[in-house]
């Protein structure tokens, strides 16, 4: 554990740079975009401040190496083996993957000027860039969570409210197929459609029946 | 030369509807006494793992219970989310939505890693199975500076010889065809995987393992027809 520890310390350098460098190109693409924000981007950072951000630990920068070799050993044969730095690698991958779809999802927000990041905006980031095997199991995924969770968010009339709103953006970024700038991904544009195609009637029905589902179930509980 | 998810998914289906000419031809071959090429009748393997791999995501995704135990600490999911100093705000789904994608990130990601190892006939994953992985997989791009050069330059080498064996063409009309057809004919084939998450997957590597230990034409022909059936 501790040689594993310390390789990552090693390996700092690389992520580090790997973010900053991120992080310089969204904070320019933010001050092109909307000049005024830098007011805004002051308040972040007194806010980041607040919250003690600039002493995040250093193994929180990844996912736990335990629960990362467990999901592995799921998809591998009983008889494979996973060398230390594989370990290693998949754990920076992972975070590098939770950065990368942030930052896209992030950047949406700001253009619409919303402060919250939503699971819709998750979902059109990993759309957008690429993930679109990921789409559909992950959608499944949050219509069951808010099914079988919805008991705690259905006590409180507004969170039912922006649900509604949440479900019509995610109706509205299904339908247009996503942008891509190679002549190699238009020629994918094309199965992608079909697959949006495929995808709005499970959502669009499961829609409608949460949709009712949350209509009926607030009346019952207050009476 | 790097694949799309997409592509592979549709050669995938092409081949287990049968339109593709040269998967016919690597039938013939192999039940004559010559054998099809290694590059392309290991491709068609790799992609129809794939598939499968998908296919049941979807399914066990359907019978989700519980959304307290993650796979992943959502805490410190947050944690990596708001090391963005520009990001502000994060709703409670997120997180959330965010532990079952990097699951099945972890999965796709190590699944393709092996296969290359396989490739190699190793048993013991390692960074450059990794490094391969990412170099092969158009959205892995992102990931292409956590590996060092000289492991993405030796898989480059692997990747011409795998480009140069296996021609890919996608002709616009047969994509949207394909890809229906193939939907239905992976279902079937999950069907007979009616086993404990583990347990189906341990077996499908093993065939594998044992294909690729054997590396008989006959076999893989065998594997191909269960596929179509």
């Amino acid at each position: 554990m501790e040689t594993g520890g310390f390789h990552g310390y090693r390996k700092l350098p690389n992520t580090t740079s790997g973010l900053k460098l991120s992080v310089s190109d969204m904070n320019m693409n933010m001050r092109q975009q909307q000049v005024a924000s830098s007011d805004q981007n002051c308040s972040n950072h007194s806010a980041a401040g607040e919250e003690n951000e600039c002493t995040v630990r250093e193994q929180d920068r990844f996912m736990p190496i335990a629960n990362v070799i467990r999901i592995m050993r799921k998809i591998l044969p009983p008889h494979a083996k996973i060398s230390d730095d594989a370990k290693e690698t998949i754990q920076e991958c992972v975070s590098e993957y939770i950065s990368f779809i942030t930052g896209e999802a992030n950047e949406r927000c700001q253009r619409e000027q919303r402060k919250t990041i939503t699971a819709e905006d998750v979902l059109w980031a990993m759309s957008k860039l690429g993930f679109d095997d990921y789409i559909e199991p992950l959608t499944m995924y949050l219509h069951r969570y808010r099914e079988l969770e919805g008991d705690r968010t259905s006590m409180r009339g507004e969170p039912l409210g922006k649900r509604t709103v949440e479900y019509a953006t995610l109706a509205t970024a299904f339908v247009p197929p996503p942008f891509h700038h190679h002549n190699g991904y238009f020629g994918a544009a094309m199965p992608m459609g079909t697959y949006v195609r495929e995808t709005p009637p499970n959502a669009a029905s499961s829609h409608h029946h949460h949709g009712i589902s949350n209509a009926h179930e607030p009346n019952a509980r207050s009476i | 030369m790097e694949t799309n998810n997409q592509q592979q998914q549709q050669q995938g289906a092409q081949a287990q509807s049968g339109p593709y000419p040269v998967a016919g031809a690597g039938g013939s071959a192999g039940a004559g006494a010559g054998a099809p090429p290694p590059f392309q009748h290991l491709l068609q393997q790799q992609q129809q793992q794939l598939q499968m791999f998908w296919s049941y995501q979807r399914q066990e995704i359907e019978h989700v219970n519980d959304f307290k135990n993650h796979q992943l600490p959502l805490a410190r999911i947050k944690k990596i989310m708001k090391a963005d100093e520009d990001v502000r705000m994060i709703s409670a789904e997120a997180p959330i939505l965010f532990a079952k994608a990097c699951e099945l990130f972890i999965l796709e990601l190590t699944i393709r890693s092996w296969l290359h190892a396989e490739e190699n006939k190793r048993r013991t994953l390692q960074k450059n199975d990794i490094a391969a992985a990412i170099t092969r997989t158009d959205i892995f791009d992102f990931l292409v500076d956590i590996v060092p050069r000289d492991e993405i330059k030796d898989d480059a080498a692997l990747v011409g010889a795998t480009a140069s064996g296996v021609p890919y063409y996608y002709p616009p009309i047969g994509q949207p065809a394909g890809m229906m057809i193939g939907r239905p004919a992976v279902d079937p084939a999950t069907g007979v995987y009616v086993q404990p998450p583990s347990q189906a997957w341990q077996s499908v590597w093993q065939s594998a393992a044992e294909d690729a230990s054997y590396g008989t034409g006959g076999a893989g022909a065998q594997r191909s027809l269960d596929g179509q059936s």
